[in-house]
């Protein structure tokens, strides 16, 4: 019986193999600690001169994976531990590049069409006027995605990582397991879009494509359905999740755009903070709509007992 | 003094002060566009139920007034894991608990507002917006 569970384990195994693409990343040897990446630290400007080094996100995807000798693919003994639950510091509010200085509107260098477009946005709030196209419950979409301020969850795991945001039961899929992204004839666009990655060392290296246009936050600039992303996830300290982000987006970026993403473990000494499932349209009293002036009103309330449960 | 401020909002339900900018924030899901950030009222009533709700949670709280008359508030807060952050849990705001609570009011009048904080009768204060802080 033994030998027969062995035997089916090897057929799915070749299996899930033969749906493999691409490049295969090297499986590291059996450590049971993953080995040293190879890609080098940069500070900051660095990061954000690397970043336009490169015409597009797939050009600087390669190139990171050359510095990283093709990536790895780790197994289960030496995949990280992200475990926890973590949250995006909101201190410095829902802008998309955390280090935002006061006063600046945003660091993206926009294209002048989208410059305008922000600039509309934030001379409507001053009137009162602001609409979220989460609004109706769609998912905010990546990269968005990462500026969402609920928990957190990183689970990576041998053949694929997932990214989960509390916010919609939203989990992002990263495959490392060698595949390559959708033939380009065959792509259409997705609110988390298709992300495949490899490892280096303890870093997870995603380059996500297949995106639709959306908004990085409120007060925050517009992107276009051409976008797309470079990541590198690490655990930067026991207490803390790190993203380098890099974001191409010829229509809206006159330049790809470098940020640092950061997401604290939260203190969770009786295990109390968990996620749940998230059902957005659960409550009649949060229906709004978008009125006449392009702002935002409330459907309605109802405030009967049980009102809370449709 | 503080309780016969209280009084006169209930009384009169006008607008009690204006709210130091920049200390409470759009909410998460939909713009707050729909209520006046600079402006508070403060109410004191009790519990009539505490919706935890995705992505918004609403503690409804009826007021009465000087005729015996009782009207409900809607009180919006973010979803219950935020709330769990603040410290907010159900068995805190069970329906009859007497409060006094405070928000950011509708621009068009309707009784509901930002919850702003809460402080039930035994003192114990509620703020919802503490739940996004890190620690």
């Amino acid at each position: 019986m033994k030998r027969l569970l062995t035997l089916a384990g090897c057929f799915a195994l070749v299996a899930l193999c033969a749906g493999c693409k691409g490049p295969p990343a090297v499986e590291a040897p059996g450590l049971s600690k993953a080995p040293a990446g190879s890609i080098p630290q940069r500070t900051r400007e660095q990061n954000a001169a690397l970043g336009r080094e490169h015409k597009t996100a797939w050009d600087l995807f390669q190139a990171l994976k050359a510095e990283a000798k093709g990536g790895q693919r780790l197994p289960a003994s030496m995949v990280p531990d992200w475990s926890g639950v973590y949250s995006r510091p909101a201190d410095k509010g829902f802008t998309f590049d955390p280090d935002t200085p006061p006063g600046v509107t945003t660091t993206a260098k926009l294209t002048p069409e989208y410059q305008a477009k922000l600039e509309k946005r934030i001379a409507d709030l001053k009137r009162g006027i602001e609409w979220d196209p989460i609004s109706t419950c769609a998912p905010p979409g990546h990269p968005r995605w990462l500026t969402e301020p609920f928990l957190r969850e990183f689970v990576p795991t041998p053949n694929q990582t997932w990214l989960i945001n509390e916010m919609v039961n939203d989990i992002r899929r990263v495959y490392t397991d060698g595949r390559d992204h959708v033939p380009a004839e065959d792509r259409y666009p997705l609110y988390n879009g298709d992300s495949i990655g490899f490892w280096d060392g303890g870093s997870l290296v995603v380059h996500t494509n297949q995106l639709q246009g959306g908004i990085y936050q409120r007060q925050n600039p517009d992107y276009s359905d051409q976008v797309e992303t470079v990541e590198i996830w690490h655990k930067a300290d026991d207490a803390t999740m790190a993203a380098d982000v890099w974001v191409y987006d010829p229509p809206s970026l006159a330049e790809p755009w470098y940020v640092q993403q950061r997401y604290a473990k939260l203190a969770n000494p009786d295990k109390a903070l968990r996620i749940r499932y998230w059902n957005c349209a659960e409550n009649q009293n949060n229906a709004v709509h978008q009125t006449q002036d392009g702002t935002t009103q409330f459907n309605g309330f109802s405030f009967d007992s049980k009102s809370g449960k449709k | 003094m503080k309780r016969r401020l209280v009084q006169a909002v209930l009384v009169s339900g006008v607008v009690l002060g204006v709210l130091a900018a920049g200390s409470a924030r759009g909410l998460a899901h939909h713009s707050a566009a729909m209520f006046d950030e600079k402006k508070t009222i403060t109410v004191e009533g009790e519990v009539k139920e505490f919706q935890l709700t995705n992505p918004h949670s609403w503690l409804l709280v009826d007021v009465k007034d000087k005729t015996g008359k009782v009207t409900t508030w809607g009180f919006e807060a973010e979803g219950p894991s935020t709330l769990a952050r603040a410290g907010i849990k159900p068995s805190d705001l069970r329906p009859g608990t007497k409060l006094t609570i405070t928000g950011n009011p509708m621009k068009d009048g309707t009784r509901a507002a930002i919850w702003v904080n809460a402080v039930r009768a035994d003192g114990k204060a509620f703020n919802p917006r503490a739940g996004f802080a890190v620690r």
